[in-house]
């Protein structure tokens, strides 16, 4: 019999190559993977809008977001998606597909996205600046605050953008991209961003 | 173009799917071939304000009604389909 | 200092003087300041010939100081950055530039095509539909080639463009278009009111025609006032000061269309950088503060190099330091130009004479003119003299009949002034015409936008300052902000008169469309041929159609039309205005989106593991898939793909399918969603097993086909074409939402979160065996064909194992999660050693499923019913499904229809091709007797022959019947035989075995 491993690798695995890119000096842009995390999508039933609320409210300790934004707990970030949806990014497995299933049995059909997106970590002085090449949505910190979301397109590619707590004084942007477009849009935000000075990273920390 | 989806809130026109005329039902299942040839085939192409679909597939997923001038563009109201956001229908 | 530029002047100017650049211009050293353009180092250098006009090569020179230029066109920089039809009086001088004149052979002194001047009497208007109507044959092999070359101004660079470009989108309450003092006041407003402001402008530096006009604004010089202004803009976080960038569209919902020149002014971008970046602006408001621009008169020699626009002279004098003549004449029919006696004078140039339209001077400049010692001729300019040289003397018809010469080196002419009503009138907007400035104004404006100062015909200073802080401080209200807006700037408004003079008979030519050549007389011809509308004068002239777009041209155009039509100019009206504003670069509209990034690529979870095998991969829509695996020693494509199926059909192999679109259908109501929009029955699926599924348009048509398993009582995982993934998730979702919303379903896209594979062939399951748990139970009772489920694989990971084929062999889908398909696929090949397992491309997919005769894309073509995919069957007639109805319609159902049949040519040995037009033996082809075509073809290692699958009429009635194929496009006839669908394995033992 054969001798297996299941290695895991991120779309990105090949494409991502860590310290710096393009202009040189300070960099304005930084780039960051998140690797190894649970995402699951929770869709509301018919009608159940209000059961899957009292259910997220019971596991998270906090309401899940029903409009355009994202709120962490201190092991989950539940996240906007759409009407009567939300994500939930979590590490580890206490909050993935098996552990939620019973909880929203009978309110949400829940769907497993972990392997499903990348997740990329934005951040620097010039995040916004070369954010506006790829998106098309008003990131004004008085417009897009932080814990905004938006599920909105980069480049043609589908994505869910929030605004994570704030770093050292900077704002930071999450984004969540379909795995199989990740290195094509990888390429693209490269690009955008190679004018500014980049750093590249990947975590396995959920910032 | 700009759209004010429901959910998402004003977002260009790159996001949405254009699809047609939100006028026509579709037919119950004995309405009978005429009714639903009425319903496939005929549509009305206005020039001034007519109810379209669109759907946001850029964005959150949710099709839309969305009330627009064809001659002008103006988009005077936009509202989801009934299946979208229903998970709060009778809540 | 390293040049004599002779016609600098000693001192002032915005250039800077500590700066020397030198630059080139057909292959001559110059030198010029920082802060020169090309026109105006050119001016200062004492070049007066820039270039060869369009049509008659006649020696032009420069015309303007702004984008309106029609004239000074030029070839910028060389090698693949060449940018032929330039503006130099846009270009910014840096050091090394290189520019070349052009439309002129072999130099710009002595043109051969100048000989089309003597010739001038044919090149009339609608001069090509008139002469080279016949011989007909000549058109093409001749006459249009010739034009061609001709034809045309600059040269492109013909090789690839080595620079960047980008796309960005900005957002704000106010987008300002124009920096003079109506664009300044209205930020300053707009600003204070706490908007966040943009404010574009095409030029280099801020302050419009403040930097050639002057002026005193609350009691400074109008460059202190502008540079305190800018001083306060810049402070404040919420204004963007953009220059280099001109807006050039308005677009639906306040979007606008903005090119800005990022590195236009430096040779080569700096690393890492973009030359130019095409903003999309999404503003609330828009003020229009685009300014004016000058006219020209329209006179025999209007184009002599040396005639200048009026404005432009003071801006060459006043903002460059630059003279462009030394003996100055002024043609003038206002005010306003009266301005550039007074700069030349200022200056210490001469001035020659003033030629003044109007009946009356106002006594200042009599008074002007007495101590300048130059006379006031009343009257206009018939003609001018000089040639490629420049102006030597200029011909006047005075006011009464008398005439009257004045020698002069240069000719200032103002005929006025257009206010900018490009922007304002893109949403098909019409200008109304003003009598009291002889212009057209804005008449309203799209949606949010608004006209202020002179692009509002406002010419006064004072009026400008007031219009556009006015416009700001409502913009910034109407965004609702409610700062407060501070102070109007303040200045006085100079006095206007003008009498109009558009055109002034002479003997020689004059000019209407410089860039394009075109006469007051090829207007008056066009009027007598009957071309009685502007936007027929505009096409049979060509007036208005070059990259000037008629800036300087448009409106004495229409003034010549309106007066030989006997109409008034509003009555004659102006053509429709489109954008852009400025010619855009095609580069600055794609951006990103060239070369391999054209579009956005998907990668399937094994690709990097295929390309390390030397895969050849395929586009198909966005995604590359391996269409083969060449190994070494293999002629060609065809015989990699042949060892392929065999090894299969043989052995085992395993295909990278997550291409296909995954669907999660959840929900109670689930299984009676999937009954409508499937034509068969879903709802009585158990859970545990797959089924294929079809679906229809609402017309009846196929719309897409796949695989459906039953995981849960609630939870189906629907698959689809790869081509179709994201058409149907669309269609599902408007089912859903829109159709059927009482069903209580919901749907996620899981494409991305599987890597799905297929493995198929006679050992197949032996392969499965040693991936999966042997807990597993793979027999074939244990999970027979058409099976689903989860199962565990060996190291406990968790996997879904679909028993479906496409091959006809036994084959199973496997899923794991997506991040475990490349592991996965090392992990096949690994446990497969043992089997001979082969990795297999779309190619090899495609053989086997067209030997198996199942239909795919060219089947699923649009055209096609279930039943003429042999799939009518499947049509469930206990329910309501979506193109239920229609299907059954009399055209759709009729006996004769072209149906799926298999096709195979009589003589093994030939290669069947799709696309062949099948007609009954022995008939001559036409369209009376085609009855069908070929779809698809392979060569089957099978049958070892070339074999297709066709759409044919009443084919499968006709089974062994031999027709015959006709390629047109080859030049092929040969008989085929026309069979069953199924090549292999008809009874499909073998997938069930």
């Amino acid at each position: 019999m054969a001798d297996f491993s299941w290695d895991v690798r991120s779309p990105l695995d090949r494409a991502l190559v860590a310290g710096a890119y393009g202009a040189q000096g300070d960099a304005g842009v930084s780039l960051t993977e998140i690797r190894n995390f649970d995402l699951v999508q929770v869709m509301a039933r018919r009608g159940k809008a209000g059961e899957m609320a009292k259910a997220a409210k019971a596991r998270f300790g906090i309401a899940a977001p029903e409009t355009r934004k994202a709120v962490g707990t201190s092991d989950a970030t539940l996240i906007w998606s759409g009407p009567d949806q939300f994500l939930v990014l979590s590490k580890g497995g206490k909050h993935g597909i098996d552990a939620l299933a019973p909880v929203f049995t009978g309110s949400a059909s829940l769907s497993d996205q972990s392997h499903a997106r990348v997740l990329i970590s934005v951040s620097g002085e010039k995040a916004r600046a070369m954010l506006a090449k790829v998106s098309s949505i008003d990131l004004h910190p008085d417009v897009f605050g932080v814990g905004a979301a938006a599920a909105t397109s980069m480049d043609h590619t589908s994505v869910t953008l929030w605004r994570n707590n704030d770093r050292d004084g900077q704002a930071v942007f999450n984004l969540l991209v379909f795995g199989t477009f990740a290195e094509s849009l990888w390429h693209t935000i490269l690009d955008s961003a190679a004018e500014y000075g980049v750093t590249i990273s990947h975590s396995e920390e959920l910032a | 173009m700009r759209i004010v989806c429901p959910f998402c809130g004003e977002r260009e026109l790159g996001e949405f799917t254009y699809l047609g005329d939100a006028k026509p039902q579709r037919p119950a299942a004995d309405a009978g071939e005429d009714a639903v040839y009425d319903y496939v085939y005929l549509r009305d192409n206005i020039a001034g304000v007519m109810s379209e679909h669109w759907y946001h597939g850029g964005g959150c997923r949710a099709w839309l009604k969305v009330t627009r001038n064809t001659l002008t563009h103006e988009i005077s109201a936009v509202e989801p389909a009934a299946g979208a956001g229903a998970a709060k229908v009778g809540a | 200092m390293r040049g004599n530029q002779a016609n600098r002047l000693a001192a002032g100017g915005l250039v800077d003087r500590s700066e020397e650049i030198s630059f080139r211009f057909d292959g001559k050293t110059f030198f010029g300041f920082k802060g020169d353009t090309l026109a105006s180092a050119l001016v200062a250098n004492g070049v007066r010939l820039v270039g060869r006009s369009f049509k008659y090569h006649r020696p032009r020179g420069i015309l303007t100081a702004g984008s309106e230029e029609p004239n000074a066109l030029v070839e910028l920089r060389s090698g693949a950055r060449r940018e032929p039809n330039t503006k130099a009086t846009t270009a910014e001088l840096y050091e090394g530039l290189d520019a070349a004149s052009q439309n002129r052979w072999p130099s710009l002194n002595f043109d051969v095509m100048a000989v089309n001047q003597l010739f001038a009497p044919i090149f009339v208007a609608g001069f090509y539909y008139k002469t080279f109507m016949w011989p007909a044959k000549f058109w093409e092999a001749i006459y249009e080639p010739a034009i061609r070359r001709a034809a045309g101004l600059g040269r492109a660079a013909g090789l690839p463009d080595p620079d960047h470009y980008d796309k960005a989108w900005a957002h704000c309450d106010v987008v300002i278009a124009g920096s003079g003092p109506a664009g300044l006041a209205a930020a300053l407003a707009a600003g204070r009111g706490g908007a966040r402001v943009i404010l574009c402008e095409e030029d280099f530096v801020l302050g419009g025609r403040l930097l050639a006009d002057g002026g005193t604004i609350d009691g400074l010089p109008a460059a202190e006032w502008v540079a305190r202004a800018v001083a306060e803009l810049t402070a404040m976080p919420d204004v963007r000061i953009m220059t280099r960038t001109t807006l050039f569209g308005v677009y639906d919902g306040g979007t606008y269309g903005a090119i800005e020149r990022v590195n236009d002014h430096l040779p080569v971008p700096p690393e890492h950088q973009v030359r130019q970046r095409l903003w999309r602006i999404v503003a609330k408001r828009c003020v229009v503060a685009a300014g004016s621009i000058e006219r020209p008169i329209v006179f025999a020699g209007n184009d002599t190099p040396g005639v200048m626009m009026a404005s432009a002279m003071r801006s060459y004098i006043n903002r460059y330091a630059a003279t462009p003549s030394r003996r100055i004449a002024l043609f003038t029919n206002n005010e306003d130009g009266w301005r550039t006696a007074e700069t030349a004078i200022a200056a210490g140039l001469q001035v020659a004479a003033v030629i003044d339209a109007r009946p009356d001077v106002s006594p200042a400049h009599r008074s002007l003119a007495s101590k300048g010692g130059f006379p006031v001729l009343h009257g206009s300019v018939n003609g001018v003299d000089g040639g490629k040289n420049g102006v030597r003397k200029i011909s006047v018809s005075l006011t009464g009949g008398a005439r009257a010469e004045v020698e002069a080196d240069g000719l200032a002419v103002s005929g006025g002034w257009n206010p900018a009503v490009g922007l304002t009138s893109y949403h098909r907007g019409r200008p109304k015409w003003r009598d009291d400035i002889a212009a057209f104004v804005p008449d309203g404006a799209p949606p949010g936008m608004i006209a202020a100062g002179a692009a509002n015909g406002a010419f006064g200073l004072g009026a400008c300052l007031r219009e556009g802080f006015e416009a700001g401080a409502a913009a910034a209200r109407d965004a609702g902000r409610s700062g407060s807006t501070g102070s109007m700037p303040v200045a006085n408004d100079e006095a206007f008169s003008l009498m109009p003079v558009w055109h002034v008979a002479g003997k020689g030519k004059a000019f209407v469309d410089q860039q394009h050549d075109v006469t007051a007389s090829d207007v008056e011809l066009a009027q007598r041929e009957g071309f009685q509308s502007v936007e027929h004068l505009k096409r049979y002239t060509t007036l208005g159609m070059a990259t000037d777009q008629g800036k300087t041209s448009n409106v004495a155009g229409l003034a010549i039309m309106a007066a030989v039509s006997g109409k008034s100019i509003p009555e004659t009206g102006t053509t429709i205005y489109r954008p852009p504003y400025v010619p855009v670069a095609i580069g600055a509209f794609a951006g990103h989106h060239r070369d391999e990034n054209f579009h956005a690529t998907r990668l399937t979870p094994s690709h990097h593991w295929a390309a390390e095998q030397g895969a050849i991969f395929v586009d198909t829509g966005l995604w590359k898939r391996a269409q083969w695996y060449p190994r070494a020693g293999e002629k060609d494509w065809l015989e990699s793909v042949t060892r392929e199926v065999k090894a299969v059909r043989g052995g085992v192999g395993f295909c990278d399918v997550s291409t296909l679109g995954k669907i999660d259908v959840h929900g109670p109501d689930a299984g009676a969603f999937l009954d409508r929009v499937y034509i068969n029955a879903f709802s009585s699926l158990a859970v545990g097993k797959a089924r294929y599924g079809l679906m229809l348009r609402e017309d009846g048509i196929v719309y897409d086909d796949g695989t459906t398993s039953r995981l849960a009582e609630d939870h189906y995982f629907l698959t689809t074409t790869t081509a179709k993934a994201g058409l149907v998730m669309q269609h599902l979702e408007f089912c859903r939402q829109v159709l059927f919303p009482e069903l209580d379903v919901q749907l996620t896209s899981v494409s991305d979160q599987w890597a799905q594979f297929s493995i198929a062939g006679p050992k197949a399951r032996d392969l499965l065996k040693e991936i999966v748990d042997p807990a597993e139970d793979l027999s074939n009772e244990g999970f027979p064909f058409m099976g689903a489920r989860a199962v565990k694989l060996r190291g406990g990971l968790k996997a879904r194992l679909f028993r479906i084929s496409f091959s006809g062999e036994m084959a199973f889908e496997i899923s794991v999660p997506a991040r475990y398909g490349e592991a996965m696929a090392r992990n096949l090949m690994i446990a497969g050693k043992p089997f001979g397992v082969t990795p297999y491309g779309t190619e090899a997919l495609g053989v086997m499923r067209i030997e198996k005769g199942h239909v795919a894309g060219p089947e699923l073509n649009g055209t096609t019913t279930a039943a003429d995919l042999g799939l009518g069957k499947m049509m469930s007639t206990k329910k309501d499904f979506i193109g239920r109805v229609m299907a059954g319609r009399e055209a759709l159902v009729a006996p004769n229809r072209q149906v799926v049949v298999g096709i195979k040519p009589t003589d093994k040995a030939r290669r069947l091709r799709s696309g062949a037009h099948i007609v009954p033996k022995g008939e001559t082809p036409g369209p009376d007797n085609d009855q069908g075509y070929v779809t698809s073809v392979c060569f089957s290692p099978v049958l070892d022959q070339w074999i297709g699958l066709g759409l044919v009429e009443r084919g499968r009635e006709r089974i062994g019947e031999i027709v015959q194929a006709h390629d047109p496009l080859r030049g092929e006839d040969y008989d085929v035989e026309l069979c069953n669908s199924v090549f292999y394995d008809p009874d499909g033992g073998r997938q069930r075995g």
